[in-house]
């Protein structure tokens, strides 16, 4: 490993920022998530890899109690951010999200201009006094999402009309907005050509600085390129979870091996 | 390890394999060739041994491209970039076993024109120990046999002190008879040659256990004396 990167030592220090135990995920009577436990490290990129219908999305979306909104879903154990449960009866789940950001696969910017977009979270959250914090927070979140000398000059349009890749790094603008401690992103380069996502994949690296990162990931490369931890979710489990250099180069299970190296299972 | 879900991988990788198995065919034929050529006077079969090594070469330049080719289209994970990586290792450490093995012959070619010496059998000995870890080595990649390739690993030392003691007869030789400088002076560089074979041997034992088990061997390896010039 270069200096650039994290190096296994440097991993030993980082608290844990949110912990699972014995998770499960029902859907009606789908068992779809088996007693997960797994430490999601601050300042560290978490990658949940896994063939389709594994699980690895469902659980991701446990930890901003995404899952809420279907009503079929139920989730038992317990997930912690900074050792609270997060779904307690007393934790208000919009204020849950605004700590535990989320970025999905396809951009989903507001049909609203890109200065809204943004401001958006702080204002309903009251992050904000006055006019000029908000545009000081706008342009902020602009340019930590590297997308801030692209739209400047056009904040007045709508957040719907930026290319693809544009509205990636605006959909993430604006769940950094909200100065969240995590981030969740299911599959944000997926809808992406090559530039974009490494455009995105720069970013994830910077935004580690600050917060936990979590990404589910269908493309193996990236994985072993943006975190310094992946888990390997096989039919609800986690099969293997480790240091990403270690997962990639000398997996320990088979079912990992056969998933990385493209085998029959 | 299943099949890949993608058939032509597979056959890139068995291709890959068999490249290096090539390889190793030729390179142990080309050091058993040159120590008859050394121990029969043999310069006929010398001259063999060195038209050989062209195609040694050639295939070397095939693992490479073929190698580069899957890791540009694949993007191989785990064991498989193991298996890759190494066999870039393993297809330039076999290169120059042949390599060594042709100097063997070209020096074999001056033996068999000069006087016979009775210190020959030393080197013979040396030689068939060589050719032995090689041949081991090489079966241990096949059937990818770790505890194989770290018993090659370990008795290299054997080889090392074998050379050593060459070393020394053939220096007491020389001083003994200045004559015998010309010839000793070859005799010297077969042993050494055979002695670098020998290490070339340790390295596919260790690039063969870091194929199978994905950790390196260590380096807690016995050795022996580096230079053999305690006594002088």
């Amino acid at each position: 490993m270069t200096n650039m990167r994290m190096t296994e030592q440097d991993l030993q220090d980082r608290e844990t920022k949110i912990a699972s135990r014995g998770v499960d995920v029902f859907y009606g009577a789908t068992h779809a998530i088996k007693d997960v436990d797994i430490d999601i490290l601050n300042n560290t990129v978490t990658a949940f890899i896994g063939p389709s219908g594994c699980g690895k999305s469902t659980f991701l979306r446990c930890l901003n109690r995404m899952n809420d909104t279907i009503d079929s879903c139920r989730v038992t154990g317990q997930i912690l951010l900074d050792g609270d449960d997060i779904y307690h009866s007393s934790v208000d789940p919009v204020t849950l999200r605004a700590r535990v950001g989320m970025v999905f696969q396809k951009p989903n910017p507001f049909p609203k201009s890109i200065f809204d977009n943004i401001a958006y979270g702080p204002r309903i959250h009251g992050l904000v006094n006055n006019k000029a914090e908000l545009d000081e927070v706008v342009e902020k979140s602009l340019r930590r999402a590297a997308i801030w000398n692209e739209v400047k000059d056009r904040l007045d349009q709508p957040g719907t009309g930026l290319s693809g890749g544009q509205q990636q790094r605006l959909c993430i603008a604006r769940a950094i907005a909200t100065a969240p401690e995590v981030l969740l992103m299911d599959e944000p380069c997926s809808a992406l050509d090559p530039i974009a996502t490494a455009q995105i994949e720069e970013l994830i690296d910077e935004l580690r600085q600050d917060f936990a990162v979590v990404i589910v990931t269908h493309s193996m490369q990236q994985a072993a390129r943006v975190s310094q931890k992946t888990a390997f979710f096989h039919l609800g489990v986690i099969a293997e979870h480790g240091d990403t250099n270690q997962i990639f180069t000398n997996p320990v299970d088979k079912r990992t091996q056969d998933y990385i190296t493209g085998r029959f299972g | 390890m299943g099949p890949h879900i993608v058939s032509s991988f597979d056959d890139d990788l068995i291709a890959v394999q068999a490249r290096i198995s090539e390889m190793g065919g030729i390179a142990e034929e080309m050091l058993s060739g040159a120590l008859e050529a050394v121990k029969n006077r043999d310069a006929q079969m010398a001259q063999e041994v060195i038209a050989r090594d062209k195609r040694l070469d050639a295939i070397e330049m095939e693992v490479e491209n073929l190698a580069t080719r899957v890791i540009a289209l694949r993007q191989p994970m785990a064991g498989d970039l193991r298996l890759l990586i190494s066999a870039l290792k393993m297809a330039s450490t076999l290169e120059r076993v042949g390599d060594l093995s042709k100097n063997i012959a070209r020096r074999a070619v001056y033996l068999a024109n000069a006087r016979p010496v009775r210190l020959s059998s030393s080197i013979v000995r040396m030689g068939n120990q060589t050719l032995g870890q090689l041949t081991e080595v090489l079966d241990a990649f096949t059937s990818r046999d770790t505890a194989l390739a770290v018993s090659v690993w370990k008795r290299d030392v054997e080889v090392d002190e074998m050379y050593n003691s060459i070393f020394r007869e053939v220096v007491t030789y020389m001083m003994e008879d200045p004559r015998t400088i010309g010839l000793g002076s070859q005799l010297l560089f077969v042993a050494k040659n055979l002695e670098r074979i020998g290490d070339h041997s340790t390295h596919l034992a260790e690039t063969i256990y870091y194929i199978v088990e994905g950790t390196p061997l260590g380096d807690d390896r016995p050795k022996g004396e580096p230079l053999g010039l305690e006594g002088y």
